[in-house]
């Protein structure tokens, strides 16, 4: 019953979720509780690293090209846009931040496109260095000791202008820093260029259209459970990736975070020109 | 259903000299905006008028024709009300040699 309810809804019946829908984001309502991932500061906002200090918000876009107008999402007219500066290296991300009430199994499920601006009349193809997605988790106050884990998931398009397409992982952070005199503050960029690691078999040609335009949805899932804090499942497309050789970075748990479930996607580009990043929709489910 | 409301922070911190502009945001779903400008620090120098421009693309700019003041003191704010911008927005300013003013600008967007 359950089944037949969501395979009649033309919006959900594209995922598979779990029991308990935790969030679906159709970005037709808005930003749906999507935004910017600021940097830790106290005093000034100077004392933000540089890795955050860059990023802005996302968007509402109908992915809107000069040459046919507006592309669309995947259903109705809005997905959200993830835009990067435009600078070689510089990366964009979009988060929604919740806690959970059960460490049990999680499932996202997303589709998603990327493509730079196109401010060349060529295919441009390795233009985007990344896109990619991740966690940021703790275990509840009462389960310690525990650890903070952050699963980092990125396909390497291209870097240094060679297309490379390939899944990577991450189990290294940067050095975590105390900001201002308080003692209340730190910050370690997760996302610094260093210290990617291949997924064993993450090989994988997406598609990509012939201009630097247009674009195709494609559909992702990541299942990971919170109890144990490991993957077990990735798949995008018609791809299911072994995650025996995945894992996450973890870092000592920290006194404010428990609970915490904080989804995030990400763009970074590897030329000087905007990589763009489009989600529609996400579907986040749990089995509680 | 109420309509959409968003407060966009598109230029956080960041220190104008010459010819500088927020990043492109992309909002066609909005009828209407303010934009916010706050001086973080002590501007120096001379301070220009800021535009608003518009795009249909993102990468080719009009001016729009609204201009309004820069913030002269830390901590001041200014403010231009806005409406059919069409598509993607954005805050630009030409500061002659030695001005600077580093700036936080918001978007306040309403379907």
């Amino acid at each position: 019953m359950r089944r037949a309810i969501r395979e009649a809804d033309p919006q959900l019946s594209r995922f598979d979720p779990l029991p308990r829908i935790i969030c679906f984001d159709d970005f037709d309502r808005g930003m749906c509780g999507w935004t910017q991932l600021v940097g830790n500061y106290e005093d000034s906002l100077d004392a933000m690293l540089p890795g955050y200090a860059q990023h802005s918000h996302a968007m509402l876009s109908t992915l809107p090209n000069w040459d046919f107008g507006s592309h669309g999402g995947v259903d109705g007219s809005y997905a959200l846009k993830i835009a990067t500066r435009p600078k070689k290296g510089a990366q964009n991300v979009a988060i929604k931040r919740l806690t959970f009430r059960k460490p049990g199994p999680i499932r996202l499920e997303a589709y998603f496109t990327f493509k730079p601006e196109a401010t060349d009349l060529q295919l441009s193809e390795t233009d985007i260095r990344s896109f990619g997605f991740l966690y940021d988790l703790q275990i509840g106050d009462s389960s310690g000791p525990g650890d903070r884990v952050m699963p980092h998931l990125r396909f390497l398009n291209a870097q240094d202008g060679q297309h490379l397409q390939k899944w990577q992982f991450k189990r290294k952070t940067t050095p975590i820093k105390p900001i201002g005199n308080a003692g209340k503050t730190i910050t370690h960029y997760h996302l610094a260029p260093d210290d990617w690691e291949d997924l064993p078999g993450g090989e994988q040609r997406l598609c990509y259209n012939e201009i630097p335009t247009k674009v195709n949805w494609h559909y992702l899932r990541f299942d990971f459970d919170l109890a144990s804090m490991q993957a077990t499942r990735f798949q995008v497309n018609d791809r299911v990736f072994a995650m025996d050789g995945f894992d996450s970075i973890r870092i000592p748990a920290m006194k404010n975070l428990w609970c915490m479930l904080n989804l995030a996607f990400f763009a970074e580009t590897d030329t000087d020109k905007r990589a763009f990043a489009y989600l529609d929709s996400v579907c986040l489910s749990g089995e509680f | 259903m109420l309509p959409e409301n968003l407060t966009a922070v598109v230029a956080r911190n960041e220190s104008w000299t010459g010819t500088s502009a927020s990043e492109p945001y992309e909002a066609g779903w909005a009828k209407e905006a303010i934009v916010f400008v706050r001086a973080l620090k002590e501007p120096k120098g001379s301070l220009p008028k800021a535009r608003i421009e518009i795009s249909a693309d993102g990468m080719h700019w009009c001016h729009e024709g609204s201009e309004f003041a820069l913030p002269t003191t830390k901590d001041a704010v200014t403010f231009q009300r806005l409406g059919h911008f069409g598509n993607f927005v954005r805050i630009a300013a030409t500061l002659p040699d030695g001005a600077e003013i580093t700036v936080l600008v918001t978007l306040h967007l309403k379907a």
